[in-house]
């Protein structure tokens, strides 16, 4: 930076200095260079930031592409009739399908529907209706609950259930799923039914209905989209997670996700080929899941308007 | 939009005010708190208060549980379970602290790899790409939340590790500098490629959360700076990055809580050799991967209970990071993010 000279303007004569237009022509021109050297040098920057920033879209999108190519790829080539009907074959015996599978993490994840749905909506009403410490304190363990591992959700089950009966079980499992998928399902509800307005809830009392009636047909109405996309997106989380079945079900052939973990680690390539077939037939169940709860959302939400 | 044509309405009449946060309501009542005052039914109030019930158990069932069936290996090892080194249960030693190395290591190079991955992927899909771009890019990273951790697993041992083992550990190795932490022979299943997995598995709970948090700084803020002659990139720089600060900590926080805890797919790619790795390439274990590999071998009682102990030490430290998250989330700038959350957890 050149340092300006101090030049009195008017200072003791009568009309202006010789030399003054152009010193302030050169003023003029430094400000003009100094402002373009600086927005040019700005503008460099942030370009090389902006590139940067973008250079990290491909870098994060291609794993997924990667993940989602390899396991169509590889799982198309397993997929038949028969894969999907048929039970499970030893190694060496071809003919094997999935069907146990599948019907096992139905039947879990029914389970685990019927025990954690009701429940999800009990809470969330307890915390709507009652908000005070011990609602905060509800809502607070449920978001810290909600970041417990699964693992520890699929030993705290195999110790309250399978070791005290001895005895795995779907039941076990679908608990676990329940447990793991509960706080979700909490907070989603509550989310929902904080979008139904108090005055809807002000005027359903003062028509003079209890409190369950305008719980029922007002917050619950209100808050149908959200609840049912909350939950369903809880459900496609339970439906992939692996880790709280590893201790409770029986065997790896009666649930998706521990049939996958279990050929993953096999030499055959059979095994590998059933572990890529069933993998995607899971991917296609969550992404169906996931895409059925935002467009029940959208669907519900437009007709509530 | 402007905020010059704003109505004088006050907030709370305006907005739909949120359960406990409300304060006094148009009518001097606070509507929210007098709930009671109303009639309600013998039979609402056992449902609402035996939910809340159930889930008060399910929560101090598990964490009274995990502690209660750990207590016998705690009392053969001592306090010093959590931090000695060897896990070696054929000998009866038991001992968590390699494993907490390994856990610990992970989930740092896996930060290492998806903060500036993720950030800089939220802010492109927030302030730098059209809106076109922007939505399906956005999405498509969600969906990634939704693929199972075992099909992510599947996908890392049996495409990814091959790939690790004859291209990528090499070339790290040749590497000047950092070639030091890359040392030793190539086998696929390492330190790294766990690491790697739960970048890719923490990748949309980034994403996701820290998005929220930068669409969530108020236009009038990116168009003072604009007006002061600020270019986009300073924009970005200097208004909208610090003031989606709490939330952008409170995704990164949950994210290290998501890694710290996930245990199939790291099982699967980890090596699973419970000793401290003398370089990122060596095969580790984690807590959540030496639960999956010795839970079904462990002697019942006190092997068992030693296994159920490193739970204890997983739950203790997932139970800290998310306590820590939630604080974040809870701050003011965080609380935007409570809503994003339950898409991307």
């Amino acid at each position: 930076m050149s340092t300006i000279p101090n030049v009195q303007v008017g200072a003791a004569g009568t009309g202006p200095e010789i030399g003054l237009v152009e010193e302030l022509q050169r003023r003029r021109a430094l400000v003009r260079d100094s402002a373009r050297r600086s927005i040019r040098r700005r503008r460099i920057t942030g370009r090389a930031m902006q590139v940067i920033c973008l250079i990290a879209v491909p870098i994060g999108v291609a794993p997924l592409v990667a993940l989602v190519l390899a396991t169509v790829s590889k799982g198309a080539g397993a997929l038949s009739a028969g894969f999907l009907l048929h039970a499970p074959t030893p190694p060496g015996v071809p003919g094997g399908g999935i069907s146990t599978a599948i019907v096992g993490s139905g039947e879990i994840v029914a389970i685990a529907i019927a025990l954690a749905v009701p429940v999800g909506l009990f809470v969330a009403l307890f915390l709507f209706e009652r908000p005070g410490t011990i609602a905060a304190a509800i809502r607070f363990s449920a978001d810290v609950l909600s970041g417990v591992p699964s693992i520890i959700i699929g030993i705290f089950t195999y110790a309250v259930f399978v070791e005290r009966f001895h005895h795995f079980s779907n039941l076990a499992a679908g608990f676990a799923l329940g447990v793991l998928m509960l706080p979700i399902m909490v907070r989603a509800n509550e989310e929902a039914m904080r979008t139904v307005s108090v005055d809807l809830w002000e005027a359903g009392v003062s028509l003079g209905a209890r409190r369950s009636r305008v719980a029922r047909s007002v917050v619950l109405r209100g808050a149908l989209p959200g609840v049912v996309s909350g939950n369903l997106l809880a459900v496609a989380r339970g439906v992939g997670e692996t880790a709280p079945l590893l201790f409770t079900v029986a065997s790896p052939t009666f649930a998706m996700t521990l049939l996958i973990f279990n050929d993953a680690t096999e030499p055959f390539p059979d095994a590998q080929r059933t572990a890529w077939g069933t993998a995607l037939v899971l991917l296609v169940l969550v992404l169906i899941l996931s895409v059925v709860a935002r467009m029940v959302a959208w669907i519900l939400n437009r007709k509530a308007r | 939009m402007t905020d010059l044509g704003a109505s004088p309405v006050p907030e709370a009449i305006a907005g739909s005010p949120t359960p406990g946060e409300t304060g006094d309501g148009p009518t001097g009542l606070r509507p929210w708190r007098k709930r009671r005052l109303f009639p309600s039914s013998p039979f609402y109030a056992v449902v609402r208060w035996g939910g809340a019930g159930l889930f008060a158990a399910v929560a101090i069932g598990l964490v009274v549980t995990i502690v209660s069936q750990s207590s016998q290996a705690f009392t053969h090892s001592g306090i010093s379970f959590l931090w000695s080194g060897t896990w070696n249960p054929d000998a009866g030693e038991f001992a968590a602290g390699t494993l907490v190395v390994g856990t610990v290591l992970t989930t740092l190079v896996a930060m290492a790899i998806v903060v500036p991955v993720g950030l800089g992927i939220s802010v492109s899909v927030s302030e730098l790409t059209p809106r076109w771009l922007a939505g399906p890019l956005s999405t498509s990273i969600e969906f990634l939340a939704a693929v199972p951790s075992i099909v992510v697993g599947l996908w890392a041992l049996l495409v990814l590790s091959p790939v690790f083992a004859t291209d990528v550990e090499p070339a790290l190795e040749g590497l000047p500098v950092l070639g030091r932490i890359f040392h030793g022979p190539a086998y696929g299943p390492s330190v790294l490629l766990a690491s790697v997995v739960l970048a890719i598995m923490t990748l949309p709970t980034v994403v996701a959360l820290s998005r929220t948090a930068l669409s969530g700084v108020p236009m009038a803020d990116r168009e003072a700076a604009m007006a002061l002659g600020a270019t986009h990139w300073q924009v970005v720089r200097r208004t909208v990055l610090p003031g989606a600060r709490s939330g952008i900590a409170a995704a990164i926080t949950l994210a290290i809580g998501r890694a710290l805890g996930e245990s199939i797919a790291v099982a699967l790619v980890i090596g699973n050799r419970p000793a401290i790795p003398h370089s990122l390439l060596a095969p580790g274990a984690t807590l959540g991967s030496a639960i999956v590999n010795q839970f079904a071998e462990a002697s019942p009682g006190l092997g068992t209970s030693a296994v159920i102990a490193l739970a204890a030490v997983l739950l203790l430290l997932t139970v800290l990071v998310n306590v820590v998250g939630q604080l974040l989330v809870r701050t003011r700038g965080g609380r935007r993010v409570l809503s994003a959350r339950g898409a991307a957890t």
